[in-house]
């Protein structure tokens, strides 16, 4: 126990685990949306982030773009990275709703079929990648430097966590919205009530399906894209911690839950930075799961509890 | 005929659920489906709203061969559910509950929503309500409120009396009779066999997944074999 | 101990096939040869005859470049034996362990049944500790050009020798080298909790404390984790002069990048794990400037001794040494005096490799009872221009 470190690291702690809780937020939506959905754990969305990670890469080196950029063609690069990242990793969830959930779905197999289906398909697309383009990290450019903002205490608030933080928080707001206001949203929550009856009133329930995985889609690679900024490398099997951790937050904010997921994302972060802090690094991981059973000991369904069935998004 | 279904056999796994299905609405009638537990009844309105594949048979909507046409685009031809249980979405509020019965519909649905809150005054008092926290009868309402939102050719009606008070259950079928007089055909499934042959022009009655009996409504009501199996012998039983 | 490199994994899958299919040929020409060897040498030392020395390490997988690098030395020492026309021919029989100790077993019969004089290798610790005692059982002499494990020599293990200091020469050498020759006072001591990061994070540790210096932060990260910020905030928080990881070279990346993203201005010093390109790639080249590597290994190219060794490599595979080339090199030459002083039986050599040395081309190779070195040097390396240099030796 250092509590003294603890308390030394307060603050730089406490920024370093909301930029990295924001991520696991972002990730965790896509557990999350499909879960409310289709009570199934999409074990293959660490994938859709990994490939979201490595889009963004491989634009940025196809442009040959590696150095510090500035005005409209920083903007434009970042654009850029977000849109081929959030474009794979959209792809990467349709073709896996299409090719391993659907047509088990179709014949009526088990969630437990569909799980086993899940981690194939996962280690395939790792696999893939391992193979076909490389087994070692590969760097994610600086676009900008993380030049100093602020101080909160005796954390540095950088340009990237800023951009990092605020873009999460605006993207899990457009989603919430989107599923609490839209026709699309309605029939997202309804396809998670109540399937038949979803259908009864009209709800192509394939349809539905299809755009739960291409939001979670779309919200892994922007966390994807937010991850390069960060970490500025990824590799073939760079999502399955991330991704267990955003499944974690996801289970300990509610899963099915959309701001259980933020709330969650939230939580692991800092309890990973914290526990590290007091416990030492190597603790980190084992802090944060010591409190998911804690939690789930007394609130098994998550902190925030509903699923997106019950849940008023 | 507005809905024929034309031997229609529905299986569940290896078990025949519907061996054989006949029966037709024509437009502006109500037809009541009258029948023990497990007689198939509710398998019945299930498939001729495509959520049950048929195995054999063929299912016609105003001409027209929908048998394999996917559930969700029979309410965009005007067929419309108030499904078992009444399938509220325990998350929505009442006015997303009744949003959800126009989903596929364009354009203003200020009409229908004073519709239904004429029909359903109850139900306008609860708009913000969340439908998981709402009575049986609440419920009732919001389900057929929200059927009605999709403007349907035929009503179909699963068990709207199941679990309501007697009280509760008169008006509920008071307001269907004020519904069909608006000009919607509907199609009931009912336990409550008094009330739904008083209310129906024609019934069917079905047994262990075949109709054994079609017959106007009131000639069922006055039939004594039909009232010893199925109307518990005295009419106020249900009372 | 190194564990990946795999930049020329491709590359060095295919050498590693080829090397492959080459060592199988030869194995089955020369069995014949073999056998007939074993009996002319108890018939007198006139007449021509041969034997085979063993080669056991990872040809292909992730971790080929490393035992291609040795074999490449065994086999330019091997062929320059050759073209003195000797008595006894020597041929290589190599075995590809893939790195991985579940194929040891396998690998060490092979060589036995082969009836191998001498082994090169294992190269790695883990499958080292796996193939030694069948090596041990069967009295062949075995030694590494790269395993470094210390618990490698304490088996009571007759037959085992050790071309290079081990992991106990290196920890030490790098904590001397971090309080006596750059002055470090105040150090951070990180590791990834692996037997070798560890390990060799434990000898930093008690030996900075000899030498008066002070372990400030102790700390360890995930070496598959990203986000190191909880051992940085510490780091940096400490203010030390140094900060030393014991590690691979991925985790090594990415530590010293996350540090000088918070400003650490210090040192930063990193083993063998980390001697590698990719941890100027993974840390990004402007943070892994001027970090210090060590290793057990020399740089021949560097080494005025090496010339003609660099030259005749240069010329036989088409680029220059790497990393244990060196030292594959140096242990086969002592094999190779052995058999040429009319050593052609395991035992023989054995007790040829306690009772002599051989100065080689990284050093000069004089074994303990237990099979370590005598002595034995281990090189710092630095980050200059991208580069990574070797730039002198630890204190002692």
């Amino acid at each position: 126990m250092h509590l003294h470190s603890f308390v030394t690291q307060f603050w730089p702690s406490t920024v370093d685990g909301v930029t990295l809780g924001s991520i696991y937020a972002l990730f965790a939506l896509g557990y999350t949306l499909v879960y409310g959905v289709l009570k199934l754990i999409n074990f293959a969305h660490s994938e859709v982030f990994m490939v979201g990670t490595m889009s963004a890469m491989w634009i940025m080196h196809f442009l040959n773009i590696s150095a510090i950029q500035s005005g409209f063609a920083l903007v434009g690069a970042l654009l850029l990275a977000a849109l081929f990242s959030m474009g794979g990793s959209a792809a990467t969830a349709l073709a896996l709703e299409r090719v391993a959930y659907r047509p088990l779905r179709r014949r009526g197999a088990s969630r437990l079929a569909a799980l086993i289906s899940a981690i194939g398909a996962s280690f395939v697309l790792q696999q893939v990648f391992e193979v076909y383009y490389s087994n070692q990290y590969s760097n994610f450019p600086r676009l900008f430097k993380h030049s100093t903002l602020f101080n909160i205490g005796s954390a540095q608030i950088t340009t990237d966590r800023v951009l990092i933080v605020v873009a999460a928080v605006v993207m899990m707001v457009a989603l919430e919205r989107t599923v609490a206001l839209t026709k699309l949203g309605r029939g997202i929550r309804a396809v998670a009530q109540d399937p038949e009856t979803a259908t009864l009133m009209g709800v192509n329930i394939d349809r539905t399906i299809m755009y739960t995985f291409l939001l979670g889609g779309i919200m892994a690679g922007v966390a994807a894209v937010l991850w390069n900024v960060r970490f500025e490398q990824t590799r073939f099997d760079i999502g399955f911690l991330p991704g267990i951790k955003a499944f974690t937050a996801a289970v300990l904010g509610g899963i099915g839950n959309i701001r259980g997921a933020l709330l969650g994302g939230l939580i692991i972060g800092l309890l990973e930075l914290y526990g590290a802090s007091v416990f030492g690094s190597q603790w980190r991981d084992t802090t944060v799961f010591v409190v998911l059973v804690l939690v789930l000991l007394f609130r098994p369904s998550g902190l925030l509890g509903e699923s997106l069935a019950r849940a008023r998004a | 005929m507005l809905l024929e279904v034309d031997d229609v056999h529905v299986f569940y796994g290896a078990v025949e659920a519907l061996k054989g299905i006949s029966l037709q609405v024509a437009k502006g009638e109500i037809v009541a489906l009258i029948g023990a537990n497990g007689a198939g009844k509710t398998t019945t309105l299930k498939m001729i709203s495509g959520v049950r594949p048929v195995k054999t048979g063929k299912v016609r909507f105003d001409g027209q061969d929908i048998t394999h046409m996917p559930g969700h685009k029979r309410v965009d031809l005007g067929l419309c559910q108030a499904p078992e249980g009444r399938g509220i979405f325990p998350g929505m509020t009442v006015v997303e509950n009744l949003e959800m019965g126009a989903f596929n519909r364009k354009g203003s649905l200020t009409e229908d929503f004073d519709r239904v809150y004429d029909l359903f005054p109850r139900l306008a008092e609860r708009r913000k309500q969340v439908g998981g926290t709402m009575s049986g009868g609440e419920q009732q309402m919001l389900a057929i409120g929200r059927a009605l939102m999709a403007r349907p050719e035929v009503l179909l009606l699963d068990e709207p009396s199941m679990g309501l008070a007697p009280k509760l259950v008169s008006q509920i079928f008071s307001i269907i009779r004020q519904i069909n007089a608006q000009g919607t055909t509907v199609l009931l499934v009912e336990q409550n066999a008094v009330q739904a042959l008083t209310l129906a022009h024609r019934a069917y009655v079905l047994e262990i997944g075949k109709i054994v009996r079609s017959a106007p409504a009131a000639d069922l009501l006055a039939d004594d074999s039909v009232r010893a199996a199925y109307l518990g012998g005295d009419l106020g039983a249900s009372a | 101990m190194k564990k990946s490199r795999p930049a020329v994994m491709k590359a060095a899958a295919v050498v590693g096939v080829a090397a492959l299919g080459l060592g199988a040929c030869g194995s089955s020409k020369s069995s014949n040869t073999g056998s007939s060897a074993t009996t002319a040498s108890g018939g007198g030392g006139s007449s021509t005859s041969a034997v085979k020395i063993g080669f056991f390490g990872a040809l292909s997988g992730a971790n080929a470049a490393l035992g291609i690098n040795i074999l490449n030395g065994e086999k330019l020492a091997i062929s320059q034996y050759m073209a003195g026309h000797p008595k006894v021919a020597v041929t290589v029989d190599s075995f590809d362990s893939q790195g991985d100790p579940s194929q040891a077993n396998n690998g060490a019969q092979k060589l036995i049944g082969d009836k191998v004089v001498a082994v090169v290798g294992p190269a790695f610790s883990g499958e080292s500790k796996a193939a030694n005692p069948y090596f041990a059982q069967a009295g062949i002499p075995h030694i590494t050009a790269s395993a470094t494990n210390v618990a490698l020599a304490q088996s009571g293990d007759k037959f085992f020798y050790r071309g290079l200091a081990d992991d106990s020469a290196q920890g030490p050498g790098d904590a001397n080298y971090l309080v006596k020759t750059l002055g470090a006072k105040t150090i951070a001591v990180i590791d990834d909790k692996s037997s070798y990061g560890q390990g060799l994070a434990d000898y930093v540790r008690s030996q900075i404390k000899t030498d008066g210096a002070t372990d400030v932060v102790d700390d360890h990260v995930d070496p598959n984790g990203q986000d190191y910020s909880s051992t940085v905030n510490k780091i940096v928080a400490a203010k030390p002069a140094a900060v030393f990881y014991g590690g691979y070279y991925d985790a090594a990346g990415r530590l010293i990048k996350q540090l000088k993203d918070k400003g650490y201005t210090g040192a930063f010093m990193s083993g063998d794990g980390s001697e590698d390109p990719h941890f100027i790639t993974d840390a990004g080249a402007t943070a892994a400037e001027g970090a210090y590597l060590s290793c057990a290994c020399e740089d021949t190219s560097a080494a005025p001794s090496a010339a003609t060794f660099n030259t005749a490599y240069q010329a036989a595979y088409g680029t220059p040494p790497a990393i244990y080339s060196g030292e594959g090199y140096d242990v086969t030459n002592f094999l190779l005096a052995a058999i040429k002083a009319g050593n052609t039986t395991p035992s023989a050599i054995n007790n040829y490799l306690k009772t002599n040395s051989w100065t080689g081309i990284t050093k000069t190779l004089k074994f303990q009872s237990d099979g370590d070195l005598v002595g034995g040097t281990v090189y710092v390396y630095q980050v200059k221009n991208g580069k990574i240099t070797q730039i002198g030796t630890t204190p002692s």
